[in-house]
């Protein structure tokens, strides 16, 4: 606080050339390593103006050299880096978009073969179905008039038997007639009468 | 004495005398090479030696030393862009030279002798130099309209004659703070860095005569612990009243270049 207290007088330039010149008057030759007032050295304002001169001319020297050299070169490389992001961000955004692409076309090619795959499938199939059918129809036609054939001639032979057996039945009938009556039937009766029973 | 004098530290050496002259504003002055200058040019001679190396091989993916460089310029440009928009690039160069310049002066003091930013001759004329810049662009952009930065909009009239007042000081004393807070800390740290290693020594000087001096020896650990402590609370100081000095520098412009629409 005691900094603040002293550097009040300091803002107005009349006091400052007050206590320099009072200063200069007591001490004539004081050496700058004593302390001229007892106060702290930075009060000592025979040596502000060197010091002010000097940070002028350094500041502005450095000034120039940021705003011409340095800050120029940071800047170009920091932009060129800002470039050099951005291009790569836009390359990998066109090749994901160019691998995207791929996919979709390979998903879609899957897609039709499986279709084409089905389809074949499925006409095998119907293929297999139609010959098998076929075969079966034409397997059954041939079963089927083997057994009409058989049937007509189990009913020929049937028949054949069945007339056997009236002419049989109707001589075994006369026989027992003329051996129980000892009178011969007229054959034509013994035949109706056969027939008439089954 | 004169080497336990806290105060010591502060004295301007002369190293190359050139005599003494007259000066209106100044008075008496003696023209010298002194132990300040010889500070300052070190620190100059570190800020272009620093950005030269940083600069000289710039590469698009970064060394080392590259790093540190784009660091501070990138955190430089962040807040010039943040705080004064899209014209922070033009006024980028005086803010990072400021930066750069204190940074180096502050971190300088810590390794030499001497700290040029304890000098209040210094602090004063970084103070007043960022307060002029203000001062011109605001009469070179805005003409008279400079002033409207005095008169907030959306006061009541009974109070503005109150607000302006408190307005016009508090811009006055901006170059003031700027310059004293700088000054202060500096000088604050210095003196109480050298005040407690002057314990060391003492304490330690009370302890080679044996006896009940022997009680000296917790004293000085404990005075040394405090100036380890200290310097490196010192280095966060330097960084930080810099980087404060670039804020507020900033900030002031802001005022200026976005009079009217910044508020």
């Amino acid at each position: 606080m005691a900094v603040e207290t002293d550097s009040a007088p300091i803002p107005s330039a009349d006091p400052a050339a007050d206590v320099t010149s009072a200063g200069a008057a007591a001490h004539g030759s004081t050496t700058a390593a004593e302390h001229g007032s007892g106060g702290l050295p930075q009060f000592q304002f025979e040596h502000w103006g060197g010091q002010i001169a000097y940070l002028l001319i350094l500041f502005v020297i450095l000034y120039v050299l940021m705003a011409k050299v340095f800050a120029p070169r940071m800047r170009r490389v920091l932009d060129e880096r800002a470039a050099t992001i951005a291009d790569a961000i836009t390359s990998a955004k066109a090749l994901q978009a160019e691998a995207d692409a791929q996919a979709d076309a390979a998903k879609r090619a899957l897609v039709e073969a499986r279709a084409a795959a089905q389809r074949t499938a499925v006409e095998a199939g119907a293929k297999a179905a139609a010959a098998a059918q076929a075969q079966k129809a034409a397997l059954e036609a041939e079963l089927s008039a083997k057994q009409a054939e058989a049937e007509g001639r189990i009913r020929v032979a049937r028949d054949a038997a069945m007339q056997q057996l009236t002419v049989v039945a109707t001589d075994a009938a006369e026989a027992m007639l003329e051996k129980l009556t000892g009178a011969k039937a007229p054959r034509a009766a013994v035949a109706a009468a056969v027939k008439s029973q089954g | 004495m004169a080497a336990n004098d806290p105060i010591h530290q502060f004295q301007i050496e002369k190293l190359v005398d050139f005599g003494v002259v007259n000066l209106p504003l100044f008075g008496r002055t003696e023209l010298a090479f002194t132990n300040s200058h010889l500070a300052m040019t070190i620190a100059f001679a570190a800020v272009v030696v620093f950005m030269s190396l940083v600069t000289a091989k710039m590469q698009v993916v970064p060394g080392r030393l590259q790093t540190v460089g784009e660091t501070l310029f990138g955190m430089i440009d962040n807040l010039a862009s943040s705080i004064i928009g899209h014209e922070g690039r033009k006024f980028f160069p005086f803010v990072f030279t400021l930066f750069m310049f204190i940074l180096a002066m502050n971190v300088l003091g810590l390794l030499l002798t001497f700290t040029v930013t304890s000098q209040l001759a210094i602090t004063a004329v970084l103070g007043l130099m960022t307060i002029g810049l203000v001062i011109a662009i605001g009469f070179l952009r805005h003409g008279l309209g400079f002033f409207k930065l005095f008169v907030p909009s959306g006061v009541p009239i009974v109070l503005l004659p109150v607000i302006v007042l408190i307005e016009f000081v508090s811009f006055l004393l901006r170059p003031v703070t700027l310059a004293l807070r700088l000054f202060g800390n500096m000088l604050g740290g210095h003196v109480a860095l050298k005040v407690f290693a002057g314990f060391v020594v003492a304490l330690g000087a009370m302890a080679a005569n044996g006896g009940l001096g022997y009680f000296g020896i917790p004293g000085a650990a404990l005075s040394l612990s405090m100036v380890v402590a200290l310097t490196a609370l010192e280095c966060l100081v330097a960084f930080l009243q810099a980087f404060v000095f670039a804020v507020l520098t900033c900030i002031y412009l802001n005022d200026v270049v976005n009079l009217g629409h910044g508020h």
